[in-house]
């Protein structure tokens, strides 16, 4: 619910130090990093309108200016228009078999706006047809586009000029390119600067204003190149094209989500969704929140993917150095299992978050060298509760689809902490926290605990390509929660 | 954060077979023309139309307090016609939201006090707002969330959409349980 509508209240932190949703987070397999929409590249796949869900070729999108060629939006509010029939009396009246013939007229369902309004005469036709407006200063943009792309040309030339020269001295049959490329960009006379201008009509000062007649400054930029005053200049504008995009991770160009083609479809051919990959956790209940007191936090966590994990808390320590220090000492046990796969296949194993410095991460990108490296920054999130880390650890057993019909019971035979798990169904498990927030935290402010959770990912990839076991390491994630307001002190 | 248990009174609700929780104080008109796939629920006060033309739900569907389903209608020149309404898999409809569309797709969200107006196409993984009101015969892209009046894109939605829908509905469906009497 949290996630479609209300408030975030659990964030992860990506690789990148931002805090995010589970559900706007990606999880490269490749790198087992988390990724955030601001630490992958975005690329264009296709071009869509969104109204008739046509699929338009970049190339035609960059013609027609990245809008639909039969949509059009009202001028007015900015809805979409919908094409109406009005049938107009028979070309003869007397002859009574004569059908009467049917036109057309784009109207607006949601303000009543049509293009009758501004005096555009009915169409015969259902599609198109409609009469586009010239601009009045399309030859002078032209003009410039012209010149800057004859520009982008001679400056590309240059460079490749240059390149020969330093491969190979002279040789002369290698300057004599094209005349015409070689000339320099024509450029057009510049624009000037007017002082004198129009005076104002007296109708300006004499009449009084009809705000019903003037644009809005929204339909106003709705249409830059021609600004229309009044409302009987407005005319319909093309609706503007959507797009479907893919992402990449920037450290090893995988992608992370590829939508199919089919501009109505909401399927995926690629989707490494955090959401997918990293056990999710929400907040059940809190107790009511006292400064300095404990209070009981009930939290749930679903494994999502198809691979037992194991869920450790770690605790969160907020200044930097300290969390790289805290990590080599607990990963140096998981670490010496690990190692052993590493030889196997050094690139794979970065499963140490935010830990640039640490020298087995150094290790493990030697042989990949990422195109860009992306500096964590700080992480912006105040912490005002302490979390009792818990000493024990839990399994989640995997995803099952079949569980919901499976009315058998929990015959998992896990033996948990009853400490800890209090009780738990299928892939999901809820986990019993003890929180204390800070003695002098005022009344009604925010409560913000964090934590490290520690989960061992199955990593499949390796296993799928050269048949070997599926490689399981810790990976780690910082979470933050925010359980809600101060209601008292001790 | 996670749902919590939303209780009835069993004598309200009729459940039937395919596991669909109907209350009785509800108006399900021309009842034979209504399809509810299987475990949707109708809450109280809820208006069906079925005997202006067929309505279909998928499965999953949640159709809250005093939400109005009603299929949409075009003017002809010689008089209107009603067209049916379908609806696809896990849709939640919120109170007081009155829906007008010809289609909505799979895993869409429709807040409460929303006017899905005549001939609307929501497309699949769309999100309508709160007190949205959407101009007739829109079409809602997919992975759009739309809001104001009238109602326009506003923002984008995670490509996970799809799946946070389907548990949203799978769990609200879980915690409807009657009042258990002690």
């Amino acid at each position: 619910m949290s996630y479609i509508m209300g408030p975030e209240v659990v964030k992860y932190v990506c690789t990148c130090g931002l805090l995010k949703p589970i559900s706007h987070l990606y999880f490269c397999r490749y790198c087992s990093q988390l990724r955030c929409s601001f630490c992958v590249c975005h690329e264009v796949d296709s071009n869509f309108c969104g109204k008739c869900s046509e699929n338009i070729p970049s190339s035609e999108a960059r013609v027609k200016k990245n809008r639909c060629g039969n949509c059009y939006v009202c001028p007015s509010c900015q809805q979409e228009l919908s094409t109406r029939i009005a049938s107009k009396g028979s070309v003869n009246p007397e002859d009574a078999k004569s059908t009467p013939k049917k036109m057309y007229y784009l109207s607006c369902q949601f303000c009543r706006w049509s293009s009758r309004d501004v005096g555009i005469p009915d169409q015969s036709t259902v599609t198109g047809g409609w009469p586009e407006r010239e601009n009045v200063h399309a030859n002078r943009l032209q003009e410039l586009v012209d010149m800057y792309k004859a520009i982008v040309l001679a400056q590309k030339q240059q460079k490749e000029k240059d390149k020969k020269k330093t491969e190979r001295k002279i040789s002369k049959l290698h300057d004599l390119t094209h005349p015409m490329l070689k000339s320099k960009p024509k450029e057009p006379e510049p624009a000037t600067a007017k002082t004198d201008v129009e005076q104002l009509p007296d109708e300006m000062f004499t009449e009084p204003i009809n705000l019903m007649e003037v644009t809005t400054i929204d339909q106003r930029l709705l249409q830059p190149e021609a600004q229309p005053a009044t409302v009987d200049k407005l005319f319909p504008v093309h609706k503007r094209l959507s797009i479907k995009r893919s992402l990449r991770c920037r450290a090893c160009e995988h992608n992370v989500s590829k939508p199919e083609y089919n501009p109505s479809s909401v399927k995926f051919k690629i989707q490494l969704f955090a959401y997918y990959h990293i056990p999710e956790i929400r907040i059940v209940t809190v107790e009511p929140l006292r400064a300095g007191r404990q209070c009981e936090l009930i939290i749930k966590f679903t494994n999502p993917t198809q691979h037992q994990t194991t869920v450790t808390f770690l605790e969160l320590k907020m200044d930097d150095s300290e969390v790289t220090d805290t990590e080599v000492t607990e990963v140096s046990e998981s670490l010496e299992q690990t190692l052993s796969i590493q030889e196997k296949q050094p690139m794979s194993l970065t499963s140490l978050p935010l830990s640039p410095s640490q020298p087995s991460s150094l290790l493990s990108v030697s042989s990949r060298q990422p195109s860009i490296t992306i500096k964590p920054r700080k992480i912006n999130q105040e912490v005002n509760c302490d979390v009792e880390i818990p000493s024990s650890s839990f399994i989640l057993p995997p995803r099952d689809d079949a569980a919901e019909y499976d009315d058998s019971g929990d015959m998992h035979n896990i033996q948990d902490d009853p400490k800890l798990v209090k009780w738990r169904k299928s892939n999901k498990a809820f986990i019993k926290l003890n929180v204390t927030p800070v003695v002098d935290l005022t009344l009604n402010s925010e409560v913000v605990c964090g934590f490290i959770m520690q989960h061992i990912y199955t990593n499949t990839i390796a296993s799928k390509v050269e048949n070997k076991e599926p490689q399981k390491y810790a990976h780690k994630v910082k979470v933050f929660l925010h359980l809600g307001q101060l209601v008292g002190s001790e | 954060m996670e749902l919590r248990d939303i209780n009835y009174n069993k004598s309200d609700y009729v459940e039937t077979a395919s596991g669909n929780k109907v209350c009785r104080q509800t108006v399900l008109c021309g009842s034979q023309n209504i399809i509810l796939q299987g475990k949707v629920i109708v809450q109280s006060e809820a208006i069906i139309r079925g005997d202006l033309a067929n309505v279909k739900t998928g499965r999953y569907c949640i159709i809250s307090k005093e939400a109005v389903l009603r299929p949409p209608y075009k003017k002809f020149s010689k008089g209107v016609a009603f067209f049916p309404l379908t609806m696809g898999d896990h849709v939640y409809v919120g109170e007081r939201s009155v829906v007008n569309a010809a289609i909505v797709g799979n895993y869409v969200y429709i807040g409460k006090n929303c006017v899905i107006g005549r001939r609307c196409t929501l497309k699949d993984c769309c999100v309508i707002e709160d007190n949205t009101v959407l101009a007739p015969e829109t079409v809602v892209p997919p992975f759009a969330r739309y809001g104001g009046s009238p109602g326009s894109h506003i923002g984008d939605l995670p490509e996970c959409q799809a799946d946070l829908m389907v548990d949203f509905t799978r769990s609200y469906y879980q915690h409807f349980q009657p009042t258990k009497l002690i």
